[in-house]
């Protein structure tokens, strides 16, 4: 039976990781902010209140160490859960990741496993500059053993966390600030997801939007318009990146024979290349011209909004690719004048005053 | 092993145990020109007396985390000297089923969870599992079960063969880590040891100090102090010892294993000592010159196994004729144990792609 409530994906994550404390006694919850004063922007609010300061705690600021004597508590059959405000802080902790954590379940031939999940948020906007916004994915979707998860929609960000605490491997959580305030059906009985497979955002027989994490936000925001001038995209969210679900990309472009990848991330970091690489060794025939790739600039986003703020590509400029595409420039002008929005460059959504 | 009572009557046992992980050092070295053990193996001779006077202490519910340099760790722990040295050779048999050789080695049973090569990768592990195993003691963590794998039937086994020592019910598992005076310059092991003194955990730093990372003595990598002290300000207890007197290591990890045991704290012991052969591989290397002209010698004179030797004949807790039966049934044991091991199967190929997930 559906039990379905509409929330924002960041109370989705509060309730997955509050649903998660019940349900496993074994799961912990550390990061650096997880019970202070703001609570990891409200996504762990009154978590240690109801469970505890055992279980729900904050951290040294080691994030290499922390990472291993969480990887050392799974070995022993914890759950643990690690936080990181921004994703630019996980870097610290790559040996733990990748030397271990990714690693320890297959050169132990299968005896040991690390159930841990690592939770990161991406960056964006109000300067949040070089060092609190980069777009990490492609990097750590690259290490095998790893797995990699970036939930666009508030119902995904709910059974993903959920599913990822419950997954016996090391899960990267990837989730992009801009989505946190994104209201969402979430359906607490669907069944679990084993963190595999893209999902469907909207359906559509002219042009195939594949994209990721805030992109899909973005894509669907440029089908809906583009809708009104009779172009009918299908949008694909690649939630999951490892591994990528290829099949349904696949099925889409032998539909409508066209392809355009946006990624929130710069051309080089990006999963579109994964995603297009295997495509064309196996579907490549279905494309009636070459596919498009929107990603951001290949350097780090600088912290004035000034420039900062012509960084990011978004639901203009694939509108934009899709009328090139489908040899309908004249409607250019009119589907940019209708997406435009007075809302400021470098603010997710009106609520949003800084500084996080 | 039970403790070590005035009258030295274990130190025959300490001195069984050194000999044990001498022996079977040497009879790789011996068997690792033939080629056939394919991995970097880093022996641990004239280092035994640390591992055994430390595990003396334990039982099989207390973990041991080790290095690079595992194999005397593996064995004092109770690893399974038969599927070590399966391991080496790269066999489906493997403690690790071929996948890790030397510088991973695994003896769940036993309670040796984990070496590993990255210098300081195990250090924060060890801490997590003492972090893990305080939890499950305060209730934090009711209903929490080990997680462990899939397991062929050999090995359940192998597994079900040791029996677990009775424990009373208020005492704590404790976790021990060994590593080298190099890995003392790593980042995580001072994070560890802030979280572990943070949280009181119940867990055992042993650093065996060498004074060599690879070849580069201790005074090019680190100013003049005492490691020991430094831990000592992480808010560790902290001590030093001759790690080449297993008496003296047993006697200082016997207080430091009871003081983790019953809660207060993290422990840390600097023992010197020093290596004897190579780095990595299964010869001596005094003529490359990295070590000061007589080192080598000196401590050769200092070799834990000889002292404590003398010892047990000048107590008159043993005598030749029982000391050369022991070397005759370790040796006997040791090449059963490659007998067995060289019987290994090779692990299909088509099996080199799984366990990457669960």
């Amino acid at each position: 039976m559906r039990d379905v409530t509409v929330m924002s994906y960041g109370e989705a994550i509060r309730e997955a990781l509050d649903d998660g404390l019940t349900q496993y006694p074994e799961m912990i919850l550390i990061g650096e902010g997880v019970p202070d004063p703001k609570t990891i922007f409200a996504t762990t609010q009154g978590l240690r209140e109801k469970y505890g300061a055992e279980r729900v705690l904050d951290m040294p600021l080691a994030e290499n160490g922390m990472t291993g004597i969480c990887i050392g508590a799974a070995l022993a059959g914890m759950r643990p859960v690690l936080v990181h405000q921004r994703i630019d802080f996980a870097l610290l902790s790559v040996d733990q990741l990748v030397n271990n954590a990714a690693k320890w379940r297959y050169m132990f031939d299968g005896q040991q496993q690390v159930p841990l999940v690592i939770r990161v948020i991406v960056g964006r906007g109000w300067g949040q500059g070089p060092q609190h916004s980069q777009s990490l994915q492609a990097m750590f979707a690259q290490v095998p053993g790893l797995k990699v998860v970036m939930p666009t929609t508030a119902g995904d960000a709910y059974h993903f966390m959920l599913d990822a605490i419950a997954d016996n491997n090391p899960v990267l959580y990837i989730e992009h600030r801009w989505l946190h305030h994104i209201q969402g059906e979430v359906d607490k009985n669907s069944p679990r997801t084993a963190l595999t497979g893209a999902a469907l955002l909207r359906q559509g027989g002219d042009i195939t939007l594949a994209a990721f994490s805030h992109m899909s936000i973005e894509a669907l925001k440029a089908a809906t318009v583009l809708a009104k001038h009779g172009v009918d995209a299908e949008v694909v969210d690649m939630r999951c990146l490892t591994p990528l679900d290829v099949d349904s990309v696949a099925r889409s472009i032998s539909k409508t024979g066209l392809l355009l990848v946006a990624d929130c991330a710069p051309e080089t970091a990006s999963m579109a290349h994964k995603l297009l690489s295997e495509l064309f060794q196996s579907h490549g025939q279905h494309l009636r011209q070459p596919p498009r790739l929107i990603a951001y600039p290949n350097h780090p986003v600088p912290t004035s909004h000034f420039m900062a703020n012509h960084y990011y590509p978004g639901a203009e400029e694939i509108a934009a690719a899709v009328l090139e595409m489908l040899d309908k420039q004249p409607l250019k002008q009119i589907v940019t004048m209708e997406l435009q929005s007075d809302l400021a460059k470098d603010l997710p959504d009106r609520s949003f005053a800084g500084p996080f | 092993m039970t403790a070590m009572n005035s009258a030295g009557a274990d130190l025959k046992q300490l001195y069984y145990q050194m000999l044990r992980i001498r022996r079977v050092e040497q009879a790789i070295a011996e068997r690792y020109q033939q080629q056939e053990m394919r991995c970097p193996t880093h022996l641990c001779i004239g280092e035994e007396a640390i591992a055994v006077g430390i595990s003396a202490h334990l039982t099989t519910q207390d973990k041991v985390f080790s290095n690079h340099r595992g194999h005397g760790h593996y064995l004092a722990k109770g690893g399974d000297l038969r599927r070590l040295l399966a391991e080496l050779y790269g066999f489906a048999e493997g403690c690790c089923g071929g996948r890790g050789g030397s510088m991973h080695l695994t003896d769940l049973a036993a309670g040796f969870i984990a070496s590993t090569p990255i210098v300081g990768g195990t250090v924060p592990l060890a801490g997590g599992y003492a972090w893990a195993e305080q939890m499950k003691k305060s209730g934090a963590a009711q209903g929490c079960a080990s997680v462990a794998g899939g397991t062929t039937p050999w090995m359940e086994e192998v597994e079900r063969s040791r029996r677990p020592e009775p424990r009373t019910p208020e005492a704590t598992n404790v976790v021990v880590i060994f590593f080298g005076d190099g890995c003392f310059e790593e980042g995580v092991m001072h994070e560890t040891m802030n979280f572990a003194a943070l949280k009181k955990l119940p867990l055992l730093f042993v650093c065996e100090n060498n004074q060599y990372s690879v070849m580069t003595p201790l005074a090019e990598r680190q100013p003049e102090r005492d490691i020991y002290k430094i831990a000592a300000a992480h808010g560790l207890q902290a001590a030093s010892g001759d790690g080449n007197s297993v008496e003296q290591v047993y006697a200082l990890a016997q207080a430091a294993v009871a003081n983790a045991r019953t809660g207060q704290g993290p422990q840390f012991l600097e023992l010197h000592t020093h290596r004897w052969p190579e780095h990595c591989g299964p010869n001596e290397d005094d003529e490359l010159g990295y070590r000061s002209p007589g080192e080598l010698a000196d401590w050769k004179l200092r070799c834990p196994l000889l002292q404590t030797r003398q010892a047990l004949l000048d107590k008159r807790l043993s005598d030749e004729s029982e000391l050369t039966a022991m070397e005759a049934s370790l040796a006997d044991e040791i090449e059963q144990a490659f007998q067995w091991a060289l019987r290994g199967s090779r692990p299909s190929i088509d099996s080199m792609g799984l366990h990457l997930y669960a």
